[in-house]
């Protein structure tokens, strides 16, 4: 691939966000970057990725945590900022991804070549697919939902200026539930293709 | 009443606000010292006496400020210009050796005299924190000794958590052993009028007893963590060479040359008659002018966002001096204990330790330094005493918890980046019992051998 390329990809839980971003990384044959990130960066640091994993993408506890000169004992921060780096790090290196989450819109957002998408969805359909997915009941479902969307925002909020699935921040934001998951993702390799002129 | 009132709602603020983070905390504490200037000595106090007093700008222009032959130095209000003077001379003294690769040549030639091996190494690291922090701010020494720690940790292939938790205990408890250890003995002594000589002979017993105890916990804690349990460490050409450390030799020899000359003058101030405030000047001006060019660039590293957090704070507790509320709460304590001295150093301990153990110790002591020049007024009651007491309690007390003090927020910060994260869990199950530990010795000591 000649031309670099970085899709993010934001999303509500239970909007199928995460298969939207499979399908582009399939499409476009890059790599796609979710929580494997801290796979990749647990073995380059030679630690164990469990240790990393139960802090990744949640908030930092302002009752629990404090700064000083810019260092901060929040194990879920470092997680974060260990995550922002790496990131830095790929797109300068030139590399091509799909990266889910992890406030790549703003992280990434100097990036001329990174494509930022929000991806959202209606309550019965995400309730439906986390139902399914996860074998829990419609009042389950519609609180894992809340929990981890408000968790994802709180997350979100405390790195980025701008507020989490604000349509202002994204280049795009779809809702996967008018017209399903593929097709979402079509639009949104159309939309890269015009863009950048790129063969699909 | 409403004076009172206010000088209160504006420090509660000030805390609340500093714990948030949402505002810089010298932002902060400028904010609410120009509150208090304002409306507690303006509008409420119509006082231009107070303000004049917590500025205390005078004293810098006295000869005793910089040179009091004889005698100790004399007890300040409001301000502190002292603390920050001295303190901005030092961060710029320490910048220079940073600079010039002085810390990780340390930590990585006493790595080599101990033979890289994990367990002498643990004892080595920890002693040596203890002893850089009784003359360096423990936020230099933790941010390098972790970073040679975790360094280290992976080609010996030992966990560096333990390690670096021992580290940050150890650098508190040095930092409790001198004047210029811990922000809040710097501001003890220059508020009280205590010397260098005065720290090492009190809480420098204190420490040096409770290091024997804490060494002996955390081997007796970590020793199983410690041992690889695979046998594939680095070869040993592998290892960082110390000479390899020093970034400029010249800015090596001076910088360590400088580092001595501060620990002389420290050390023999009460003798000297050399003020802290003179001695940080001093050092600050050899420093630059040893930098030469660099000097600018030493100049535009200084923290002065701390040096204005301290200003701030000082106005802040300075309204509360004012306005006769902290002499309140010295009445309570005296009451509360009945005019026991046992109960009174006791409550300080444990209650500037508790504190301490989650806010910041430096706007603590601040507090704490009218309150017990108010309840040493008390018949029997000896201010030296009350001082050791918060000493201890506020240097000490922060080890308990990843929040109490900078240097665990800087450790744990160091270790997590290195993909090795702290939560409180495994921070407080080690910490937490051998904070308590020398903070009973610290009660006892100061019990047995004072009273």
């Amino acid at each position: 691939m000649d031309q670099q390329l970085i899709i993010s990809i934001g999303r509500e839980f239970g909007s199928g966000g995460h298969e939207v971003a499979e399908l582009l990384a399939r499409r476009f044959d890059i790599p796609l970057y979710d929580n494997n990130l801290l796979h990749e960066i647990a073995t380059h640091k030679n630690v164990n990725v469990n240790n990393l994993k139960k802090y990744d993408e949640r908030p930092r506890n302002f009752l629990f945590s404090r700064s000083v000169q810019g260092y901060s004992n929040s194990p879920e921060e470092n997680i974060a900022r260990i995550q922002f780096d790496y990131l830095r790090r790929k797109a300068d290196d030139g590399e091509s991804f799909v990266i889910v989450g992890r406030c790549a819109e703003e992280i990434l957002s100097g990036y001329g070549c990174m494509v930022s998408v929000f991806i959202l969805g209606d309550l019965p359909k995400k309730l439906e697919r986390v139902s399914q997915k996860y074998g829990v009941t419609p009042s389950e479902a519609r609180g894992m939902l809340l929990l981890n969307d408000k968790k994802r925002k709180v997350y979100h909020n405390y790195y980025c200026k701008g507020k989490w699935g604000d349509s202002r921040n994204y280049e795009l934001s779809i809702n996967s539930s008018r017209i399903g998951v593929e097709k979402t993702a079509d639009l949104i390799a159309a939309y890269i293709s015009e863009k950048y002129g790129r063969e699909l | 009443m409403t004076t009172q009132i206010l000088a209160v709602v504006i420090f509660v603020l000030m805390f609340l606000l500093i714990m948030t983070e949402k505002i810089e905390r010298h932002i902060v504490t400028l904010l609410c010292g120009l509150a208090t200037v304002t409306v507690v000595f303006g509008i409420c106090m119509h006082s231009a006496k107070a303000v004049i007093a917590t500025l205390n700008l005078r004293g810098i222009f006295t000869t005793a400020f910089w040179y009091a032959p004889g005698a100790s130095e004399e007890a300040s209000v409001g301000i502190n210009w002292a603390t920050i003077i001295f303190i901005a001379g030092m961060m710029i003294m320490v910048e220079g050796m940073a600079k010039a690769g002085f810390f990780r040549w340390l930590c990585i030639t006493l790595a080599k005299a101990v033979r890289y091996k994990t367990i002498p190494l643990f004892i080595a690291f920890m002693l040596m924190s203890a002893v850089l922090a009784m003359f360096i701010d423990s936020i230099t020494v933790i941010l390098f000794l972790a970073a040679v720690t975790v360094e280290l940790a992976g080609m010996l292939r030992f966990d560096p958590v333990p390690m670096i938790m021992s580290e940050i205990f150890c650098a508190n408890l040095g930092g409790s052993a001198t004047m210029c250890g811990d922000p809040p003995n710097i501001i003890v002594g220059t508020s009280l009028g205590y010397s260098f000589a005065d720290f090492i002979t009190h809480t420098g017993v204190i420490a040096g007893l409770s290091m024997i105890f804490v060494v002996l916990y955390f081997f007796l804690c970590f020793r199983k963590q410690l041992t690889s349990p695979v046998d594939d460490k680095a070869a040993p050409e592998a290892f960082p060479s110390p000479s390899e450390a020093i970034t400029d030799k010249r800015g090596f020899i001076v910088s360590s040359g400088i580092f001595i000359i501060a620990i002389v003058l420290l050390v023999t101030h009460a003798m000297t008659g050399l003020t802290v405030a003179f001695i940080g000047l001093f050092i600050a001006a050899i420093t630059l002018i040893a930098a030469g060019r660099d000097a600018l660039k030493l100049l535009k590293k200084l923290d002065y966002k701390t040096l204005l957090f301290f200003i701030g704070l000082f106005v802040v507790v300075g309204g509360l001096e004012q306005t006769g509320i902290l002499e309140l709460a010295a009445d309570f304590i005296g009451r509360v204990s009945g005019g026991n001295i046992y109960l009174m150093v006791a409550i300080i301990v444990w209650v500037s330790g508790i504190a301490s153990a989650f806010v910041d110790n430096i706007p603590f002591a601040a507090t704490m330094i009218p309150i017990i020049r108010s309840l040493a007024t008390i018949p029997g009651v000896n201010l030296e005493v009350l001082a050791w007491s918060l000493s201890m309690g506020t240097d000490v007390g922060g080890s308990a918890t990843p929040i109490g003090a900078s240097a665990n927020v800087v450790g744990t910060s160091v270790a997590a980046k290195a993909g090795h994260p702290i939560g409180w869990g495994r921070y407080c199950r080690y910490m937490f019992p051998a904070t308590v530990i020398v903070m009973v010795i610290s009660m006892l000591f100061i019990w047995f051998q004072y009273i």
